[in-house]
């Protein structure tokens, strides 16, 4: 090939002979290649890897036939050797001239290598990113999430992991996992202040970037049992919904190369997105804790007999998954050691469902409970509590019985007022269903309250019974789409004469929810108020307080 | 005028005269769809304020649950605020059977009831009937 050609050639190309001495460069071979000029010896003028690379392949014999059939030598082309020059990567592609001169082109791939290499990183980053988030996001159970946090992060980013809670009044709380262990849960009596970076970290805003911290400086409790010395330490906030999700603290042994700034972007990223998971998980364990608290308050009580008179309740929310509604029912006993005095019961049923009705139910049950000493009038506990629940934004209103009951020579006594609600069914002991005839007027929503209080009596085995629309309304049935209906309602009725209210609400509340069967129904709920069928005492005569068993 | 709303509560708007709009209610007013009479409503009174009467035709009303009755009561309290009397016509037994239960017929039909603000108005005379035994 023409020198000429080769000096102008866009890579450093270097020509050398068969007894291992330089016979030309181009300048940008030269410039490569400082201690390279023509005569001069390969094994000086060039790197080892490539001065062996030339006496290998000067020792095949030169010309040799490339193929069958061609007569004339020819010249030919080998395999490319790669090694460094300086400090970048050349591959070095020889071509064999017929005299036994090897031309040498030398290509730079550093580039290439280095891009390949980043390439193949970013490619095991990205899918672990993506296991990570599949393995943070499948759970809201906070602690499993916080586990996983540290068990990733051992595994991938550091030799051990801490993630640090955000602090809940003194001291911190914080899982470490080292590469291969098992997640720890620890805490600790001392603030964030002793760690550098960390009570920034922890506050969460303004957003802090990942930080260095001289290992030597660090508290003792940073580093995991058994970790051994540490080398390098990170810490990196782990940013939630708007707050702190906690902090990150990377740790690497002493053996271990410390953290490029690559590889803190890449633990900001996992932060990023184990703080979303984290925040989520807190975020839901927060609300259901609330739930918790609002539904212990707001469940229906057990009712057990109270001074001879027997109740029983039974509730059933529209959604299976949602134990607390629109519905509600409370029993106030009578004070144990006083003769004579009523036992108040409340069933109603507020508009609207969910949270909302049931804080609304709650709202209710406190001031009825707080009204209790007024329950021997009726009308006056309505109009109080029509007037409490009263408000200018919306109509939400309740509509509920009141029934007080009190045990009189062995039968019941009733006082029995709707406010807008069905009104009560008393099943007498020949199995004759009757409609209580009180009515009034829902509360909640109007100016007044007014409504009918009626007076009733049950003998020994007769129930009255107070429920909700739901049953009534609850559609179902051989077609799938009848209400059960006031006269279902009356017949299952008539067969619980003599039966005790436990049964009688049992009865009910089996019939209607076999009614619906697995369909859409709203609340049901019913309760029971039975004079218990028993025998006089002969040895108390009949008379005074324990004349009946209980 | 008609507005199609999504879900299964038609509402047709039609003026009969000046002073009078009349709302015709198709399909369930529940938890879901209340919300949009309510809304209809007040949009109609500011749009139209010489409004004396809002007449809601019930006759195509299916099923009215408690917040159903909520808004008739919500509706009932804005067009007294606006001193327009409502009607409620052709109210299907249903309808007719809730208001009785829950003694709210009185006050939705009441001519006297349109005027004045819910809060505001006087007090009406308890009824308080003596204590009876059921039969």
């Amino acid at each position: 090939m023409k020198r000429s050609a080769l000096r102008l050639a866009p890579y450093p190309v270097l020509v050398a002979d068969t007894h291992g001495v330089v016979r030309f460069l181009n300048d940008t071979a030269s410039a490569l290649l400082p201690h390279a000029r023509p005569g001069a010896d390969v094994t000086r003028a060039v790197p080892g890897w490539l001065a062996s690379a030339h006496q290998n392949l000067s020792a095949v014999p030169v010309g040799s036939p490339t193929g069958p059939g061609s007569a004339e030598p020819e010249p030919s082309v080998s395999p490319a050797v790669r090694g460094e020059i300086g400090e970048r990567s050349f591959e070095a592609h020889p071509t064999c001239e017929v005299t036994g001169e090897v031309v040498w082109w030398l290509v730079d791939d550093t580039d290439h290598l280095l891009a390949r290499e980043a390439l193949r990183m970013e490619r095991e980053r990205t899918a672990f990113l993506g296991d990570a988030s599949n393995a943070l996001l499948s759970s809201l159970n906070l602690a499993r999430c916080t586990a996983m946090t540290a068990r990733l992060a051992a595994g991938h980013l550091a030799d051990a992991a801490l993630v640090i809670e955000p602090p809940v009044g003194r001291g911190l709380v914080m899982v470490s996992c080292t590469r291969d262990g098992e997640p720890v849960r620890r805490q600790v009596g001392v603030g964030p202040d002793l760690v550098p970076g960390l009570p920034e970290a922890l506050q969460g805003f303004p957003p802090v970037p990942a930080r260095w911290i001289d290992p030597a400086a660090a508290p003792a409790w940073i580093v995991p049992e058994g970790f051994g010395t540490v080398g390098s330490i990170v810490v990196t906030p782990l940013p939630g919904h708007g707050v702190s999700a906690g902090a990150l603290v990377l740790l690497r042994g002493a053996g271990q190369a410390p953290f490029t700034e690559n590889e803190e972007v890449f633990a900001r990223l996992f932060a990023a997105r184990a703080g979303a998971a984290l925040s989520a998980a807190r975020l839901y364990e927060e609300q259901s804790s609330i739930t918790e608290t609002l539904m212990r308050e707001l469940l229906p009580p057990v009712l057990h007999d109270v001074s001879g008179v027997e109740f029983a309740g039974a509730y059933r929310p529209a959604a299976d998954s949602e134990r607390v509604g629109g519905d509600f029912y409370d029993v106030h006993p009578a004070p144990a050691d006083s003769e004579g005095q009523e036992s108040l019961v409340i069933l109603g049923d507020v508009c609207g469902k969910g949270l909302e009705a049931a804080v609304l139910t709650g709202k209710i049950r406190n001031t009825l409970h707080a009204l209790l000493p007024m329950a021997d009038d009726h009308q006056r506990v309505l109009s109080l509590l029509n007037g409490a629940l009263l408000n200018s934004h919306h109509t939400r209103f309740a509509t509920l019985v009141l029934a007080s009951a009190v045990r009189h020579a062995g039968s019941v006594r009733l006082r029995l007022t709707s406010a807008g609600h069905p009104a009560p069914l008393i099943v007498r002991g020949d199995g004759q269903v009757e409609e209580v005839g009180t009515h009034g007027t829902l509360v909640g929503a109007l100016p007044e309250a007014p409504a009918v209080t009626v007076e009733a009596t049950l003998a020994p085995g007769e129930s009255c019974v107070l429920f909700s629309d739901g049953i009534t309304e609850a559609r179902g049935g051989p077609l799938g789409d009848d209400q059960y209906g006031d006269d279902r309602l009356r017949s299952a009725l008539s067969e619980c004469a003599g039966m005790p209210a436990a049964a009688v609400v049992e009865h009910i509340q089996m019939l209607a929810s076999q009614w619906v069967r697995g369909g859409r129904h709203d609340d049901m709920a019913v309760v029971a108020i039975t004079a218990p069928r028993n025998n006089h005492l002969s040895a108390v005569g009949g008379r005074g307080p324990g004349r009946f068993t209980a | 005028m008609t507005t199609m709303p999504p879900a299964g509560l038609l509402l047709t708007v039609s003026l009969t005269d000046a002073h009078t709009v009349c709302v015709g209610i198709e399909g369930d007013l529940d938890y879901d769809s209340s919300q949009q009479l309510l809304d209809e409503t007040r949009e109609q009174l500011s749009r139209h304020p010489g409004t004396r009467q809002l007449r809601l035709d019930c006759s195509r009303l299916g099923t009215c649950d408690s917040m159903g009755l909520a808004t008739l009561l919500a509706v009932h309290r804005a067009t007294g605020a606006a001193g327009v009397r409502l009607h409620l016509d052709g109210r299907p037994a249903s309808l007719e059977r809730v208001l009785r239960l829950t003694g709210t017929l009185d006050h939705l039909t009441d001519p006297q009831a349109g005027a004045g603000s819910v809060l505001t108005e006087e007090p009406r005379p308890l009824v308080r009937p003596d204590r009876q035994d059921t039969p």
